[in-house]
């Protein structure tokens, strides 16, 4: 037995507004980080569901790359975490505001 | 063999070489640098005769050389044009500069002036613009080498900067021939952009055009072709009154005498002066399409040939009135290419350059016989002490007064004779002849007051008592020129052919191209039937002459008369000090001066200070309200940009869930 498509869509969106709603009332910057994942992971459940549901695996393959993509991005990311750590004593990322008018 | 013509240019590029070395090496030279002004001025003579005798020989030169701007529709060049009328004229300049050139050995070298560099330098530029005006054979060049003379009238009036009247008469100068070069200007252009051509002579000129244009019945910008063609000559008729002097622009010609008098000889005399005289003549077939230019040409001489000569006569400075005399001479020759009278114009151009340039130089001698002094109430008595210039100061000055039988008197009466004949078949005319008519009786007489309070009674100061002695590069062109000034008349004796049909009209005939071929369109004769012009006789035509003739004799005679018994007594009073107010308006030159500084504070200032406001509140206020507009928007816009990363991701979600929102409104998602 199969699950339905509208589960995926549903799971999906539902993961998706949940990262949103970190990203958007998160201070911490790992938490931050962290809400990104869970919505690049939201559109790899999406990209996965449809491949198997048209019987096409070019979805599945574009998935690949997201995780690979998705994996650079932390490096990145914690790296920049990191680096602001280092000036500010702290990873709120409301904090550092100078790059602005 | 090399045609005479392959030279023309040498003409006035000689003068042009005087002028680099005297500017170069001028300290180094004896003399500063006349030398130099000599010899070119002399191998230019050479050449203009050489020309006059090729174009006498039946050949007349009309080349482009050198195109400079080569566009679409027009293309503007360099090139020669030696016609009779302008062999003609660059015998006169040549001559006249050469002869300024010898001069000024005794009037400036001996005199011991400084920078006597920079005078032959000016001088040796000045005579390469103005013969390069009189070869131009197009309007634009010749615009040019108007300004450039122009340039160096400004130049030698100035030269006594450190004076303080000289600069500002230089200025003067300038600004108020400036001022009617605009207008030059916009004639300039507008002919170019209408007939395509600024060509003087052939059949692409724009004069050929423009009796094209009128014959065919065209219009441009709405107006005839010939009210057109009016419009455009009398643009460039703003520049001819500007340069020649006329009324209301000749206020510059008797402040320009601040310059030293062989300058005032050559280029306020004799030259430039004569430029915006010969430009009328150079396109008089343009003009003579034009009735209404020619009548306003007509009446504009002619109110300046009397306006000017009722200046002249309280004058006492000797510079003075021969300035005002020029300038009513030059209304004489509007007033006689206006009525048709082109050779008469073109005859009296001639006369004047000699005994105009004559009485300058004899005033500058009279200046250096009065260690320069020049109110003539200190001279008199300087007959018997200075004979050479007595005598041509003389013979000028009956040239000038129009006295049978020297040049003057013929040039002038034709002028005469010309406007009469024409005002006799249309009485509009009359008004402008009987201008010119009084004019005569008020040269006789300022010009005999001049002679009787210079040469005769009895000295009157002690510089005229022990008068400083002349050297013979002073008398020879004096003499040369008093000469011309006896006998120049002769080329025309028009009177002379009317009455006793002997032939010897040489110049009606020279202009006329009964010598050369080739200039089709720029003949006297065609130009006459150009103008449609009627003339009418009293009786008949011997009798009209004879009493032109009379009538302006009698007039001078009367002048000159009156000029006898109340001057040429041994110690002759102030007699214009009957004159009560009319003496005080005239001495301040109707006011004129007064009139143009009104204008220019009273009216030109506040309409200036009006644009200014107008500009500095409502154009700028646009320009700064939209920036300030802008300024304020873009201040309230910046603070989007907190600088917080979670304030831009709720931008984003907000900015795609409204463009969801509008696509699905005009989508009909809710429909």
């Amino acid at each position: 037995m199969t699950v339905e498509i509208h589960y995926y869509v549903l799971l999906s969106a539902a993961l998706f507004c949940i990262g949103l709603f970190g990203v958007l009332t998160r201070r911490n910057a790992l938490m931050f980080l962290m809400s990104v994942e869970i919505m690049l992971n939201a559109a790899n459940i999406n990209l996965i569901a449809f491949a198997f549901y048209h019987g096409n695996l070019s979805g599945q393959v574009f998935a690949l790359f997201t995780m690979a993509l998705a994996a650079a991005e932390v490096a990145v990311g914690l790296g920049i975490i990191l680096v602001l750590y280092r000036n500010f004593r702290d990873v709120d990322v409301t904090v550092p505001s100078a790059m602005r008018w | 063999m090399v045609s005479a013509f392959e030279f023309a240019p040498a003409i006035a590029l000689l003068p042009l070489a005087a002028f680099v070395v005297a500017l170069v090496f001028g300290n180094g030279m004896p003399k500063k640098g006349a030398y130099a002004g000599i010899l070119a001025t002399a191998g230019s003579l050479l050449l203009s005769l050489w020309m006059f005798a090729t174009v006498a020989g039946g050949e007349v030169y009309n080349e482009g050389l050198y195109d400079w701007a080569i566009g679409d529709e027009i293309t503007f060049h360099f090139g020669v044009l030696i016609d009779p009328l302008s062999a003609l004229m660059l015998v006169i300049v040549s001559l006249v500069a050469l002869l300024v050139h010898i001069f000024s050995l005794g009037y400036m070298n001996a005199e011991g002036e400084t920078g006597l560099r920079r005078y032959y330098a000016e001088l040796g530029l000045f005579t390469f613009s103005m013969l390069a005006f009189v070869l131009a054979d197009n309007l634009l060049m010749a615009f040019m080498f108007f300004e450039l003379v122009g340039l160096c009238s400004y130049l030698l009036i100035g030269f006594w900067f450190r004076t303080r009247s000289a600069p500002s008469a230089a200025k003067k100068a300038f600004l108020v021939t400036r001022f009617g070069d605009y207008f030059f200007l916009i004639g300039v252009v507008g002919i170019g952009a209408t007939f395509g051509t600024l060509t003087f002579a052939g059949d692409a000129s724009f004069v050929a055009e423009a009796q094209s244009a009128i014959e065919a019945g065209e219009t441009f910008h709405g107006l005839g072709a010939e009210t057109w063609v009016t419009i455009l000559g009398l643009l460039v008729l703003g520049g001819v009154i500007g340069k020649s002097a006329q009324f209301p622009l000749h206020t510059w010609l008797p402040d320009a005498m601040e310059g030293p008098t062989t300058v005032s000889a050559l280029i306020h005399a004799a030259t430039m002066v004569a430029a915006g005289v010969y430009l009328v003549a150079r396109m008089f077939g343009f003009y003579a399409q034009s009735p209404t230019a020619l009548a306003i040409i007509a009446f504009v001489g002619g109110f300046t040939a009397l306006f000017a000569a009722t200046m002249g006569v309280v004058k006492d400075d000797i510079k003075q009135v021969l300035a005002y005399s020029t300038i009513s001479q030059y209304g004489y020759m509007m007033l006689g290419l206006g009525v048709g009278g082109y050779v008469a114009g073109v005859f009296h151009l001639m006369n004047h350059a000699f005994f105009k340039a004559l009485l300058f130089l004899g005033a500058g001698a009279v200046i250096i016989l009065m260690h320069h002094e020049q109110d003539m109430w200190k001279m008199g008595g300087l007959k018997d002490r200075a004979p050479v210039a007595y005598y041509t100061f003389l013979a000028g000055s009956l040239a000038l007064a129009g006295i049978v039988p020297f040049s003057g008197f013929w040039s002038k009466d034709e002028i005469l004779y010309d406007a009469l004949i024409l005002g006799l078949e249309e009485p509009i005319f009359l008004a402008a002849y009987a201008m010119g008519l009084v004019a005569v009786f008020f040269t006789g007489f300022y010009t005999f007051r001049m002679v009787f309070l210079t040469f005769h009674g009895n000295p009157r100061s002690e510089a005229a008592r022990d008068p400083h002695p002349l050297g013979m590069n002073v008398k020879i062109p004096l003499i040369v020129l008093g000469v011309l000034a006896v006998v120049a008349g002769a080329a025309n004796l028009a009177p002379v052919y009317k009455l006793a049909g002997l032939d010897i009209t040489f110049l009606e005939h020279w202009l006329d191209g009964a010598y050369t071929d080739g200039m089709e369109g720029m003949t006297y004769h065609e130009y006459s039937e150009m103008t449609g012009y009627e003339t009418g006789y009293i009786g008949s035509e011997t009798i009209t002459l004879l009493i032109g003739a009379a009538l302006s004799l009698g007039l001078a005679f009367g002048g000159a008369g009156l000029a006898y018994i109340l001057y040429n007594v041994p110690e002759p009073k102030a007699h214009t000090e009957n004159l009560g107010s009319a003496r005080t308006v005239l001495r301040s030159n109707y006011y004129q001066d007064e009139v143009q500084v009104w204008i220019a504070e009273g009216l030109t200032l506040p309409v200036a200070r009006m644009a200014d406001r107008f500009d500095q509140s409502v154009i700028d206020g646009v320009v700064n309200g939209v920036s300030s507009v802008s300024l304020f928007g873009s201040g309230g816009m910046k603070r989007l940009q907190t600088g917080v990363v979670t304030n831009y991701a709720a931008l984003i979600v907000l900015g795609f869930i409204a463009l969801v929102v509008g696509l699905g409104v005009y989508g009909g998602w809710f429909v």
